[in-house]
């Protein structure tokens, strides 16, 4: 659910037109019975030899263009799709690249052409969504098998495909955010380094102590546009404080608890105090920029960020708790879903999901580019030392992992409740709105949402 | 297959239609299919995902009336489009007259100010990301130097979109000095001549003569800066996400979060329908302003 790499945006106004239309143009794709141009990609799959079966992949991975430097992350998936069909000579998969924020949207058209791919990336807060659709595969039965060892795969992921007890997708992807400081301004301060038993109290007297107006400098990033960019953050915050977003049934909200008030009363010390750089957004690669020339002391973010920090000596630590909590983290576990193309495929695309998340590609994957291991075999597995090598502190990512202990709630209404928790953060962080208020008001309104189905 | 056959495929009218074909099927597919078919769909209960698709009746509009979030859309939408015409239109103007005399390098002056309307909406975005930084940006720096400041620019919920207003302003007015600039061209000279012999000073021939006789160029750009600015989209989406706070909430920006966010195509749909009445009716109210105070003929 976060930039895991910048996309390439190339709309211009007029595209935008096209938008407002209505949601009708791009229904109009959707209409698809023109053959829309999004999903060519499926029609080559008709024309396989006799025997064998030709599927469809979309990733999220574009590959290096002449002269760029070669993607790490496409040259390791590409790997294990050429072992998949070495090892399946009967399979023939083609892949194609379908930008992650946008592979939703793209699916919904590609489905109401009738030229869905096989297998496809999808962020995990997609999943609730997708459930709803007849032509998502309900994979239950299949991990079932004890050979999968469905789970190996830590709770924090599983539950985030799981909808009313089935499965809809399989780990593709997993990471979770930790604490990225700045050594040399912590030096420069005089303050001591982050411990793994540290508290939010000791990040918000750090994160002042780091903020210096004069030169520009602040202790802690924070995002304020309100995205889900800023809400998993937050929500992190609310499990290290023991809350939680729903009660258990699901039915109501849960957020505007004491944790909840405790841990918005941190950001809005924080707010109060100018300590946070705030970030409108968050999507770009500002932020990561700043932190990088040593402008940002503290930086709550994942893995994906590390490459982004040549020049800045940084240390990474789990996220802070708060007292009587823990140092829970959030899990952005991304799925391989399988779509439904008749049997013969949907058995194809399968092998396929479930080669690409067994424990050797697990493995190679992560050696390859650094992903965190999505099942937790791996991280006992011969040859997975090298993985602490490649970005400092990417160790420490990895062990952050049994600190996912809750997932977002895999229901359709999540993104509703989302914006009304980062307006909530948002108003108390720009010292608009004092905490208590801000979540009785977004409980309140998530209430209706929620009894309204 | 008779004669009456032959002649009729020899006839204009078959040549005219067969000429007309392909566009028109293009547009029935890509324009009026979709068009009836969002109509149809705001009155469903769909994501676009789930097979069933119930029909809500006017569940949808109805909902509109007390949904707040459309309601601040609206309300900077309206804003937006206040601030974003009257300044493109008249900033144009003036800018079209500096560059319509004999400067040297005038054709440089005259790309430059076209430059950023070829450039990619969010390159230039992205541009202004750096310059509209509250902390390391120049323009802070700028006004600082001369006491000013600092702003919060994008970070502010009070001067977000103000912030927008001004980098749209700048990224589209380059189209609107170029339609000037051609219907200046197009004044002949005499008439600019005649009025200063009649004893009009420059200014009043310029308010007398060259503003009325840009007439129809100032329609145009009226109407579409008013239709553009109604769709303001990509700099929201790329800027702010419609924030912070919502005050970058414009309704373009509110029916993609609806649609492809939030799963509600159906209320999507409602919300584009209301749009495209909204930009119908406002259309209309301008050309008929327009038919009575422009004039067409010099």
């Amino acid at each position: 659910m976060a930039p895991r790499q910048h996309t390439s945006w190339k709309s211009k106004r007029i595209a935008a037109a096209l938008v407002a239309g209505a949601v009708a143009l791009l229904v109009a794709a959707c209409g698809g019975s023109s053959g829309g141009s999004s999903s060519s990609a499926g029609a080559s799959s008709g024309a396989a030899a006799a025997g064998s079966t030709s599927i469809t992949l979309w990733h999220g991975y574009a590959a290096a263009s002449a002269g760029e430097e070669p993607s790490a992350e496409y040259d390791s998936l590409k790997a294990q799709v050429d072992a998949f069909m070495k090892a399946n000579p009967n399979i023939k998969v083609t892949m194609t690249y379908v930008n992650s924020d946008d592979a939703l949207q793209k699916l919904t058209v590609a489905l109401q052409g009738g030229k869905a791919p096989d297998v496809t990336y999808q962020y995990g807060t997609n999943v609730p969504q997708l459930a709803t659709s007849s032509s998502v595969v309900d994979l239950t039965d299949r991990v079932a098998d004890a050979d999968y060892n469905w789970n190996d795969f830590p709770a924090g992921e599983r539950d985030v495909f799981t909808i009313d007890g089935k499965v809809y997708g399989v780990p593709a992807l997993v990471d979770n955010l930790a604490v990225v400081y700045n050594k040399d301004l912590f030096a420069a301060k005089g303050l001591k380094e982050p411990g793994p038993d540290w508290n939010w109290d000791e990040l918000v007297a750090d994160a002042k102590a780091l903020t210096d107006p004069g030169q520009n400098q602040f202790g802690l990033e924070w995002p304020i546009d309100g995205s889900e960019t800023e809400v998993w953050k937050y929500i992190a915050m609310l499990w290290e404080a023991g809350g939680d977003i729903l009660t258990p049934d699901g039915k109501k909200a849960a957020f505007d608890s004491a944790s909840g008030v405790t841990s918005l009363q941190a950001l809005q010390e924080l707010g109060k105090a100018k300590a946070l750089y705030l970030n409108s957004a968050p999507d770009s690669p500002k932020a990561s920029q700043l932190f990088n020339a040593g402008k940002i002391g503290m930086f709550v973010t994942g893995p994906w960020n590390l490459s982004e920090f040549p020049n800045a000596k940084y240390g990474v630590q789990v996220m802070p708790m708060f007292p009587s909590g823990s140092h829970d983290t959030i899990a952005g576990p991304d799925a391989w879903v399988v779509l439904d193309n008749g049997p013969q495929r949907v058995d194809a695309a399968w092998k396929l999901a479930q080669f690409l998340s067994s424990p050797d590609q697990v493995l190679a994957d992560s050696l390859a580019t650094g992903h965190l291991p999505t099942r937790s075999s791996v991280g006992n597995m011969p040859g997975f030392s090298a993985f602490a090598t490649k970005f400092p502190g990417i160790d420490v990512f990895a062990q952050n992992l049994v600190n996912v202990k809750k997932a977002r709630p895999p229901i359709a209404a999540y993104p509703q409740i989302s914006q009304l928790i980062g307006n909530a953060v948002t108003s108390v962080v720009l010292g608009k709105a004092d905490p208590q208020q801000a979540l009785d008001d977004a409980a309140q309104q998530a209430d209706t949402l929620l009894a309204a189905g | 297959m008779g004669r009456r056959l032959q002649r009729a495929v020899h006839s204009e009218h078959v040549a005219g239609w067969a000429f007309a074909g392909p566009a028109m099927l293009l547009i029935g597919l890509f324009g009026v299919v979709p068009i009836v078919w969002s109509f149809v769909l705001s009155f469903q209960k769909t994501n676009l995902l789930a097979p069933a698709r119930p029909f809500v009746g006017l569940d949808n509009y109805h909902r509109l009336a007390d949904d707040p979030l459309f309601r601040d859309s609206v309300h900077h939408t309206i804003v937006y489009t206040l601030l974003f015409v009257p300044l493109s239109v008249i900033g144009a103007l003036l800018i079209a007259v500096a560059l319509n005399r004999p400067l040297r390098f005038i054709r440089l002056y005259r790309t430059a100010v076209f430059v950023p309307v070829v450039a990619s909406t969010i390159a230039t975005s992205i541009i202004f990301l750096q310059l509209f930084d509250p902390n390391f940006g120049l323009v802070n720096w700028l006004l600082g130097e001369v006491g000013l400041g600092p702003y919060g620019f994008l970070q502010d919920p009070d001067q977000a979109l103000y912030s927008i207003v001004i980098l749209t302003v700048w990224g589209w007015i380059g189209f609107d000095v170029i339609i000037f600039l051609a219907a200046l061209q197009g004044i002949p000279h005499e008439l600019i001549e005649a009025a200063k012999i009649d004893g009009a000073s420059s200014f009043t021939a310029f308010r007398r003569v060259v503003v009325p006789l840009l007439g129809p160029a100032t329609l145009f750009l009226v109407v579409w800066s008013t239709i553009n600015a109604l769709q303001l989209f990509d700099e929201v989406y790329f800027l702010t996400k419609g924030g912070p706070l919502f005050s970058t909430y414009v309704v373009v920006y509110y029916v993609f979060d609806l649609a492809f966010q939030k799963g509600l195509a159906g209320y999507a749909a409602a919300v584009a329908y209301t749009l495209f009445a909204a930009i119908l009716v406002l259309t209309m109210i301008q050309l008929g302003i327009g038919r009575r105070m422009v004039h067409y003929s010099s």
